[in-house]
């Protein structure tokens, strides 16, 4: 028998605070409310998301995400529902390294916090940055399209390959305009521009996010409750050491989340509980659904 | 051209209604075909390709999501009834949506 048949996804950034708020449970919006209220007040940031300065707001947001994972996380573990193994997706990486114990909830805000030095490089640079997600084509689809269109990688590439139906590409902000424009005309069934202003997950923003990767080395890490699967080479992480180097590579590195969640099944997984409250990682995972399933929080 | 029978097209209305129902978690009678599947449900594209990957599967349909794409560039889909209707031209045409 595998040792490993449940594994908890976690969401990157980038989910409206209202999804994510309106689904929970009276219980855990109040447990949310606490979490959040102290963590706001000790990082100096308002609950009133508009009285925060442009990237501060834009921090808050992803710090919000982060304490919702973290709620919906220990309302799994309150049910009786204990992973065996873990993922995380671009900064989710962060989130299960806290729920994981790998390191604590202050600290990897603090992460989220730091993305701010990365926003205020970009921004003296001048330099602009942009992602996208195209919904309807495989990695293989996108990397033809970008060299039949001659896009030269340091441009623009794929950030993450999450599914045979849905790619995120990443790069200079003209060029990934230019690379949704071409595959809506090859006929994508959507192409979404995030307007975020960075290449995350693309080597172009290496430049800008020397302080958040120094910051992500400076922490304590301990080995994590549960072992981590790397969502860049497929690795089983089980001490701090490697999350440390997860987390410094997470934002300069393409993922393959579609690789990660094969590797998955190949270790046995068949239960894959969602930690965004929102069901957001579920829908853009593809999982062989005659073997497994995805669940989310409300269904249990 | 495949042919579609006025009882095909009753069983995929019935397969549209249930799944967007299901998925966006709603009351089917509180689908109309007026409705709008993002603004009114709260539907995405993810939730249309699965929709499309399950007509594929349960008609024994080959079809391509850029066939369909390069088609929606022509003919959005506003309301149910267009993603009705939209389910219906892939089980009559197949890859030859395109040509439409």
């Amino acid at each position: 028998m595998s040792t490993f048949r449940r594994a908890f996804l976690f969401n990157g950034i980038g989910t409206k605070p209202e999804k994510l708020l309106n689904v929970m449970t009276p219980q855990m919006l109040e447990k949310f409310l606490s979490y959040q209220h102290d963590e706001f007040r000790r990082l100096g940031l308002s609950e009133d998301l508009s009285e925060n300065a442009p990237m501060d707001r834009i921090a808050a947001e992803w710090l919000i995400s982060l304490i919702s994972d973290r709620v919906v996380y220990e309302h799994y573990i309150e049910n009786g529902i204990i992973p065996d193994i873990g993922m995380g997706h671009s900064s989710g990486i962060v989130s299960i390294s806290a729920c994981f114990g790998a390191v604590s909830h202050e600290f990897a805000h603090e992460i989220i916090m730091m993305n701010r030095a990365t926003m205020r490089s970009l921004s003296e640079s001048g330099e602009k940055q942009d992602m996208g997600t195209i919904i309807g084509m495989s990695i293989d689809d996108v990397n033809e399209l970008i060299a039949e269109k001659h896009f030269s990688a340091d441009d623009v590439m794929v950030g993450s390959a999450n599914s045979r139906i849905c790619t995120m590409i990443s790069g200079r902000e003209d060029k990934v305009t230019e690379l949704l424009d071409a595959a809506q005309e090859a006929g994508a069934i959507k192409v979404i521009p995030f307007k975020i202003g960075l290449a995350y997950h693309h080597p172009i923003i290496a430049k800008h996010s020397d302080e958040y990767v120094r910051f992500c080395g400076s922490g304590e890490y301990h080995a994590p409750e549960y072992p981590v699967l790397s969502i860049f080479d497929g690795r089983i992480m089980t001490d701090g050491e490697d999350l440390k180097k997860e987390n410094q590579i997470n934002i300069l590195n393409p993922i393959r989340w579609d690789l990660a969640l094969k590797k998955l099944e190949e270790l046995g997984v068949t239960e894959f509980y969602d930690v965004s409250a929102n069901g957001a990682i579920g829908k853009f995972s593809r999982i062989n659904k005659r073997k497994g399933r995805i669940y989310t929080f409300d269904e249990i | 051209m495949r042919e579609i029978t006025e009882e095909i097209r009753q069983e995929i209305q019935d397969m549209v209604l249930d799944y967007y129902a299901d998925e966006c978690e709603v009351d089917r009678d509180e689908i109309t075909m007026e409705s709008n599947p993002q603004e009114d449900l709260g539907s995405d594209s993810l939730m249309f390709v699965e929709l499309i990957e399950m007509t594929a599967e349960k008609y024994d349909l080959d079809v391509k999501l850029q066939s369909i794409g390069k088609y929606m560039l022509k003919s959005p889909m506003d309301t149910m009834k267009d993603v009705i209707d939209m389910i219906c031209k892939i089980y009559q045409y197949g890859n030859d949506i395109v040509n439409l």
